[in-house]
């Protein structure tokens, strides 16, 4: 829904690289990067899922409150956002799992604390995914209307567009979007009972690749409908965007990448961008098998022989699932504030089928036009393009 | 008070309300003690086929979405953008209970993988959309007891902007697994809820642009910045203000000859009686008893009050629970 520019006045990130987008964007750019290991939170019961999981000297609870804390605290910095301004603001949080951890951690502390005891089936708790977002809103003081998206692997991606499109039609003048995900049971052996997990490590793109691993990770993008005051050393914004359900499978987008090409095709055309002038794609590239190979013939339909650097930091950080489109647009413009676009991760060997390698050394970041691509559970899949201006 | 105003038109196409009797468009009697009822039945009799795979909360998306799409000829449909628009409170938590169960129970070992698939969040929009041949837009929206009223005001923005026709807004919640955990999960307890039943339901409007033809109108849904007392605002001079202003200055064709005027008081409203005396005027139109305590009451409400009340101004009020107040006006032929 996306008609006109979008100004992006501030972001904020806690990734496995750092608490901050900018300490992650460096580490990232350094390469400084840690392959997913086994987890060491209390809460998580199977030991030999490796995952990106974020130090914390704290419980589960505690992380998820300090991981959406200090990225939102980073935004809200960087954008010099006033507490007027911040109360006014629309609030659009793109989770799946909310705060169902709660469940997870009271259940495995219950039984910590009574070993020799046999106890109920877990309970659940949490009010549902909007509970996140109420206390986000409570805790900053933001007063605008609030949305909760949540949409499995798109769930900030598209909240992001969607806010984008209020902004544009002047329904709202600022946007905080958020996207939260921690470590959790559920996800970890639901994508592993539906072999998508690697166990050794991610490797997006590449002909070995066997699967993704979870990454946890909050981040905040703060849109509003006026360039103003930020910390940024440079001028960004959201160009265009474009968000799209298919009904075909569950829990693939198809192998022949025809939606990942219309989607992204529509997400240029939005943006008003031609193919060419895109300096880079920051790619989905889960590393499992069918949404790389759709991700991969999508691209390659579209910008044909003259493909642009594609990036996929999910070797890096882990697949944030609904945190991922807020965690990596947030990753990724604090890398254009250093001046350099990061390079993939966990990539050796192009896969014939795609016909491609990802971008696997550091390149300088100009000023231009960036493609970003999410696609998740349910036919989901979003794009955007984000200018450096 | 600061209001999110969201002063439109969007024509209600059709309506249909479902709730814990399963019947559709029909009020019931039911009892608490019999939550959950088995859907099967309902999802032959609306879908013409069972769901073998899916859980009670796909199911009762898919049925009760049915039920309002049934209401209108498949040609209107047809050619249409049309986007969904799911609310929900509490979400498939009786997909996600069984799994989750299943991991802490083996102790890490494998649930079958269908049984996840389904436990994702927007698995039930998903369903639906195969079911009814729809993609593009489609939201699955969760913020509490205000997701409904989040859905709608969403839903027009997309519809303003062209990017859909028609809109299928609608409201799910479904009961798991225990009553006190149910009630817990809502927040809903003595001092900030409605002394009644738990309940659940899956009620939809097909929505469209003003100049469609269909039996009602959505004219306004305004979003309070800051908390009130829900029992003492109803009863307040300021609410009576916020609705002659909207008939003044947002009211539809359909709102302005109405000859009734509504009172929806949605759960966080503990006794609206007074309220139906008091300022604005307003006859009281009770529907909770139908359709008892659930995150997205107000769908359920709003749709059997669009099929049941005709010439009739509705206004829905609810808050959340730390006080946030929600109206949504609309209005009958």
């Amino acid at each position: 829904m996306s008609r006109g520019a979008v100004h992006i006045r501030g972001w904020g990130a806690v990734s496995t690289l750092g608490w901050s987008a900018a300490e992650s964007a460096r580490n990232l750019i350094s390469g400084l990067v840690h392959e997913a290991a086994i987890c060491s939170s209390a809460h998580l019961i199977h030991r030999n899922f490796k995952a990106f999981e974020i130090d914390f000297d704290g419980n589960p609870m505690e992380k998820s409150f300090a991981m959406i804390d200090a990225a939102v605290s980073e935004a809200i910095e960087r954008a010099q956002l006033s507490q007027e301004e911040i109360a006014e603001s629309c609030l659009l949080v793109g989770t799946t799992g909310g705060l169902f951890i709660r469940n997870e951690f009271e259940f495995t502390e219950s039984a910590r604390q009574n070993p020799d005891k046999e106890l109920p089936p877990i309970s659940c708790r949490n009010r549902g995914p909007g509970e996140v977002t109420q206390m986000i809103a409570n805790k900053f003081g933001i007063s605008g209307m609030t949305f909760t998206l949540s949409m499995a692997c798109v769930s900030s991606s598209h909240a992001l567009v969607a806010a984008a499109g209020l902004l544009q039609q002047k329904k709202i003048r600022r946007a905080i979007v958020v996207g939260f995900e921690p470590l959790l049971n559920m996800t970890l052996h639901g994508f592993a009972s539906l072999l998508l997990y690697d166990s050794d490590r991610c490797r997006p793109f590449c002909n070995m690749r066997s699967g993704m691993q979870i990454g946890e990770g909050a981040a905040c993008i703060i849109l509003d409908e006026k360039a103003a005051k930020t910390t940024a050393e440079n001028q960004y914004t959201l160009a265009g965007g474009y968000l799209f359900n298919d009904n075909s499978s569950l829990t693939s987008a198809g192998t022949d990448g025809e939606m990942v090409k219309t989607v992204v095709q529509e997400a240029l055309r939005r943006a008003d961008i031609a193919p060419e002038s895109i300096v880079a794609v920051k790619a989905h590239g889960t590393g499992t098998r069918d949404n790389d190979l759709s991700e991969g013939r999508g691209l390659a339909k579209v910008f044909g022989a003259k493909m642009p650097p594609v990036v996929s930091l999910k070797g890096a950080v882990g697949h944030g699932l609904g945190a991922a489109g807020a965690v990596e647009t947030a990753l990724w413009l604090s890398c254009l504030e250093e001046g350099e676009m990061p390079r993939t991760f966990g990539f050796s060997e192009i896969d014939p089928e795609i016909g491609f390698a990802p971008s696997v050394e550091n390149r300088s970041a100009p000023a231009g036009a960036y493609l970003f691509t999410f696609f998740g559970f349910g036919g989901t899949c979003t794009s955007y393009v984000i200018n450096k201006e | 008070m600061t209001l999110h105003k969201n002063h439109f038109s969007m024509t209600v196409i059709a309506a249909s309300f479902l709730g814990p009797s399963l019947t559709p468009n029909e009020d019931m009697p039911w009892r608490e003690d019999d939550l959950p009822q088995d859907c099967d039945e309902l999802v032959q009799k609306t879908l013409g086929q069972p769901m073998r795979r899916a859980g009670r909360f796909i199911k009762m998306v898919c049925s009760g979405a049915a039920a309002c799409l049934q209401k209108v000829p498949a040609e209107l449909l047809a050619g249409k953008k049309t986007g969904i628009f799911l609310a929900t409170g509490l979400g498939n938590g009786d997909e996600i209970l069984p799994f989750i169960t299943q991991v802490f129970l083996h102790d890490g070992g494998f649930p079958r993988p269908n049984q996840f698939a389904n436990s994702v969040s927007n698995a039930a929009a998903f369903f639906l959309a195969r079911q009814c041949g729809i993609k593009g837009v489609i939201l699955t929206l969760s913020d509490e007891e205000l997701s409904f009223e989040s859905a709608l005001w969403l839903a027009e923005s997309y519809l303003a902007a062209g990017d859909i026709d028609l809109a299928l807004v609608g409201g799910c919640d479904v009961y798991t697994p225990t009553v006190d955990e149910y009630r817990d999960r809502m927040n809903a307890h003595a001092d900030n809820a409605r002394a009644l039943p738990i309940g659940e339901g899956s009620s939809w409007l097909l929505l469209g642009a003003p100049e469609m033809d269909g039996p009602g109108e959505i004219f306004a849904v305004e979003i309070g910045s800051d908390a009130v007392r829900p029992d003492a605002y109803i009863q307040s001079a300021a609410f009576a203000e916020q609705l002659s202003g909207l008939l003044e200055t947002a009211a539809g064709p359909l709102a302005r000859r109405a000859q009734n005027r509504l009172l929806l008081p949605g759960f966080r409203v503990r006794d609206a009686r007074e309220a139906a005396g008091g300022p604005g005027l307003l006859a009281l139109h009770d529907y909770l008893p139908h359709c008892g305590i659930h995150p997205t009451a107000a769908a359920f409400g709003l749709a059997r009050a669009l099929v049941q009340a005709p010439s009739s101004v509705l206004f829905h009020f609810n808050s959340s629970a730390t006080g946030k107040p929600a109206l949504v006006a609309a209005a009958t032929k």
